[in-house]
């Protein structure tokens, strides 16, 4: 068998000794509820990392197919009372299993398309601005100027999955009707590197991180907005862990940008006669601390309504989507998020709203699945799809 | 080990998928939150009461021994294989049959959440009472096995309260029904009231019946602060001499109030004595006379501030410390033992006071808190037990609380039972005789000493 060679978790010993066991993140741990598996829970796999870290036990299939088998969803963070720093731990186990060559196979293949391609799809990397084609009075060209003040990094999902272009079309129009110095870094922006990250790959993720900073810098830009929460994520508290260039420029959710831009009266809401609800993406939310600012953003539409899920911003349940679970155990991920449509339905809202691509195409997926258990159609939108139609609407 | 032959007899019992000997699952079922580890050799999943019976039979054949599990959220390590042999986990006996809202009971299996069974109730306007801290995780089998208590203890009891009636499979393989689903009944001996805390050493429990309350209608929450720990005390009594039954009476101490505040700065005086949590709860009007009677009994006894929730928000902000002090207690050091010493109600401040003095001889922080109403104290030693020294002071630090509660003529556990962890000082509380008529109690449930073995000091 193969040894440990790097070894990060033997660095980590005190902190997996903080773990007391106590259990309380079983409770909230998606995997878990739904496996009622302890080697699955979030205590199950800090026990196994530290027999892995004292040498108990060797890596083996098993225990990756175990350790990987997570949504990154960070919800046993927030309900431990140890505060321990459950997903520190899992990121370094990770970089531990792929030095031991013992992850799940699937992982390569992801690999191989980041590398080769730049992207997480078999797509060539030219066609990251094939989405702004059918755009009408939009000329790609115009938007890859120079020295716009902000950069939209559209990321992987938006660019080149036709289900999400909405997302960055309807960010184009509103920046237009904002009238924002903008632009976009086209085929030479590259995956923000999160999934090479979260397997534990963090060689190639460093190079990444580097060219993309170095891109924005060139640009001459002072910030950059994300839609997607993972990248936001990966932008604002990766980056400045693993990579060796600088980082100058403000790094912004496009809730947050969408938002200022309303506070200054350079985009004005019209009322929207709807009932919503607002799905906390965990990236975006328990990862990000931003829980407020989409629920703001919502509330600037007159008439509205928002009716909140029973556990929401901290205590929001994953939809399933997160992690590379989908990969690793897709039945397993459509159970998480058929639990969530169950809940969303509670809340007898019109429409879902979400700030991620991934959680909506998840949500949305098991919505049309359970379509006829549901009382009701339940659509699903990211915020900004909603924020369009507010400002296209006509005003009473 | 166990021969492959046996392994594959057990999975034609319970069915293949239900079994697993992996190395990762023994070390993932091999702990629960005293943190002490013992490997099993086999995890079992329960589906039935047929199965487990079944099961039994075998192990009796084979002389295995089988552990029960719940959530192994257990503080005495009893659902830990010490003997090694079948760990059976029961989390996957999770169904809620029914609620009867005309005799005010649930029917459930025995690897329901706690919590779950609350919230059911709830949507029918009535509550399950006993609230362990650990409501969110544990199991209700696991509840009744230790005899959980929790929060509202002082009004409205504890899990032994609500148990109406039980279906166990005995050691020896019989599917036995105790209890009646009546308020009252006296048909034979009471082997319900037997099961209820016997600490998974006499039988499995697969389902209970459970009795539910009708919510109350209304709640006061009151929050005080005192600047000597004995003025807290003394009010706790005097609540109760005043005849007011609190669904909630919890003091937090000044070492305690200082790790919150290290925590989360909350702005509470880091030089308070002492703070009360104090719930009513009951009809309207009833609720009103209470909480004035609360306040005035805080005033004489010097409180510097006594709050009164006006909304839930107001509610909640003043549960916030108490709500924290086990997460702050945790974080100030690597290992946080919680112990359960409960001695009578007019004993706690001697208690805190001998705690306190024995914190200082040893030179360890151990910050208390817990059910003043019912003289359920939580002293929490703060230490890391990885260091040798450490971890035998710790071992003098319990000793010396327990002997200070049972001479205050308290008991070692108000709720998290005797397991392993506290084994070995059984017999400084209960008298020979006593032990040996349990011992006796067990030899008859359990003759070849299949289930649960190495628990309680029996063997
Ligand atoms: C943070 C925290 C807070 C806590 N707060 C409280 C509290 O306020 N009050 C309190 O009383 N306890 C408390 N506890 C202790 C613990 O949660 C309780 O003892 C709980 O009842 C254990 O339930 P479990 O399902 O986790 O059982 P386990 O730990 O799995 O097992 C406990 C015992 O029950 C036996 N058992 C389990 N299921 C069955 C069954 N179906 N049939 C027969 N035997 C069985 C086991 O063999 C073992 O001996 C707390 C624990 C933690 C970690
Ligand atoms: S991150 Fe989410 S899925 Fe992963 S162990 Fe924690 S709670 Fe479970
Ligand atoms: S909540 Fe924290 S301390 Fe408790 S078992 Fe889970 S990780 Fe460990």
């Amino acid at each position: 068998m193969i040894k440990i060679e790097k070894g990060n978790i033997t660095n980590k010993v005190d902190e997996l000794f903080n773990c007391s066991r106590c259990g309380s993140c079983l409770a909230v741990c998606p995997v878990y509820r739904k496996t009622l598996n302890e080697s699955f829970s979030p205590r199950g796999k800090l026990s196994l990392i530290e027999a892995l870290s004292k040498g108990v036990i060797e890596p083996t299939e098993r225990l990756s197919d175990i350790l990987y088998t997570c949504t990154l969803c960070n919800y046993c963070y927030v309900e431990c009372p140890s505060g321990v720093l459950i997903k520190d731990l899992f990121e370094a186990v990770r970089l531990d299993l792929i030095g031991s060559k013992k992850y799940p196979k699937i992982l390569d293949l992801l690999k191989e398309k980041i590398s080769n391609g730049k992207n997480v799809t078999f797509d060539s990397n030219e066609g990251r601005l094939d989405w702004v084609k059918q755009l009408p009075g939009v000329n790609p060209e115009d938007l890859l100027k120079e020295n716009a003040e902000v950069i939209y990094f559209v990321g992987c999902v938006s660019s080149f999955s036709p289900r999400a272009f909405s997302i960055p079309r309807s960010i184009i129009k509103l920046l237009k009707y904002a009238k924002a110095d903008f632009g976009l870094l086209g085929e030479e922006e590259w995956c923000c590197g999160f999934p090479l990250l979260s397997a534990g790959m963090h060689g190639e993720a460093e190079e990444i991180a580097d060219y993309n900073i170095k891109k924005i810098k060139q640009k001459g830009a002072k910030k950059i907005i994300t839609s997607c929460p993972t990248c936001y994520h990966t932008w604002k508290h990766e980056y400045p862990k693993i990579a060796s260039e600088k980082i100058d420029f403000k790094i912004m959710h496009v809730s947050e940008y969408l938002m200022a831009l309303i506070d200054d009266g350079k985009l004005k809401p019209s009322p929207l006669d709807l009932t919503v609800t607002y799905h906390d993406p965990c990236d975006l939310g328990r990862n990000s601390g931003i829980y407020e600012i989409p629920r703001e953003v919502i509330k600037s539409i007159p008439n509205i309504k928002l009716n909140e899920m029973e556990q929401n911003r901290e205590q929001a349940n994953c939809c399933g989507g997160g992690g590379n679970l989908e990969s690793i155990n897709e039945e397993l991920a459509a159970s998480i998020a058929s639990d969530k449509v169950e809940e969303i339905e509670k809340t007898g809202a019109d429409v879902v709203i979400s700030a991620c691509q991934q959680c909506e195409r998840t949500i949305h997926t098991q919505l049309r699945k359970k379509k006829k258990e549901l009382k009701k159609k339940v659509k699903t939108w990211d915020l900004t799809e909603l924020l369009l139609k507010s400002i296209e609407a006509k005003g009473e | 080990m166990i021969a492959d032959k046996k392994i594959n007899k057990l999975k034609e019992i319970v069915g293949g998928d239900a079994v697993s000997t992996a190395v990762e699952d023994r070390i993932a079922y091999s702990y629960d939150s005293t943190r002490l580890e013992y490997l099993p050799d086999i995890i079992v999943k329960a589906k039935n009461a047929e199965q487990i019976s079944n099961l039994f039979k075998f192990a009796n054949e084979n002389n295995i021994p089988i552990t029960p599990r719940g959530s192994a959220t257990g503080l005495s390590g009893g659902c830990l294989a010490v003997n090694g042999g079948i760990l059976l986990v029961m989390v996957e006996m999770n169904k809620i049959f029914d609620i009867n809202t005309v005799d005010l009971l649930v029917d459930a299996e025995a690897g329901v959440i706690t919590e779950e069974i609350d919230k059911k109730a709830r949507k029918f306007n009535l509550f399950y009472p006993p609230d362990p801290g650990s409501i969110k995780s544990s199991t209700i089998g696991g509840n009744i096995a230790e005899n959980a208590g929790g929060l509202r203890g002082l009004k409205y009891g504890v899990t032994k309260d609500y148990v109406n009636s039980l279906e166990v499979v005995l050691p020896t393989g019989e599917i036995a029904q105790f209890g009646a689903k009546t308020v009252k009944g006296v048909t034979g001996y009471n082997l319900k009231d037997l099961m209820v805390g016997s600490e998974g050493t006499l039988g499995v429990i697969t389902r209970a019946t459970l009795n539910l309350l009708p919510l109350p209608q209304k709640r006061a929450s009151l929050l005080a602060l005192f600047d000597k720990l004995t003025d807290a005390a003394q009010t706790v009594v005097d609540i109760v001499s005043e005849g007011v039954i609190t669904s909630t009476l919890e003091i937090i101490d000044n070492v305690t109030i200082n790790a919150i505040e290290d925590y989360l700065d909350l702005g509470i005086d880091r030089n308070v004595g002492a703070m009360l949590l104090i719930e009513v709860d009951g009809q309207e009007g009833a609720v009103d006379i209470e909480a004035e009677i609360i306040k005035k009994v805080c005033n004489k006894n010097n409180t510097t501030s006594c709050k009164l929730a006006k909304s839930e928000s107001e509610r909640d902000s003043l549960w916030s410390a108490r709500r924290a002090a086990l997460s702050a207690l945790a974080r100030v050091k690597p290992s946080t033992i919680l112990e359960d010493a409960t001695i009578p109600r007019s004993k706690t401040v001697q208690l805190i006071k001998a705690i306190n003095r024995i914190a200082e001889k040893y030179d360890i922080r151990i910050g208390t808190f817990g059910h003043a109403g019912d003289g359920n104290l939580h002293p929490t030693i703060l230490t890391d037990l990885r260091i040798k020294e450490e971890a035998e002071k710790v071992e003098k630090v319990i000793e010396e609380i327990f002997k200070e509660t049972v001479k205050l003529g308290g008991t070692l556990s108000g709720e998290h039972g005797i397991g392993i962890s506290k084994a070995k000082y059984l017999q400084m509380e209960i008298s020979p005789e006593t032990f040996g008529i349990m011992k006796r109690v067990k030899k008859a449930f359990d003759p070849n000493n299949i289930l649960n073995p190495g628990k309680m000091s029996f063997d």
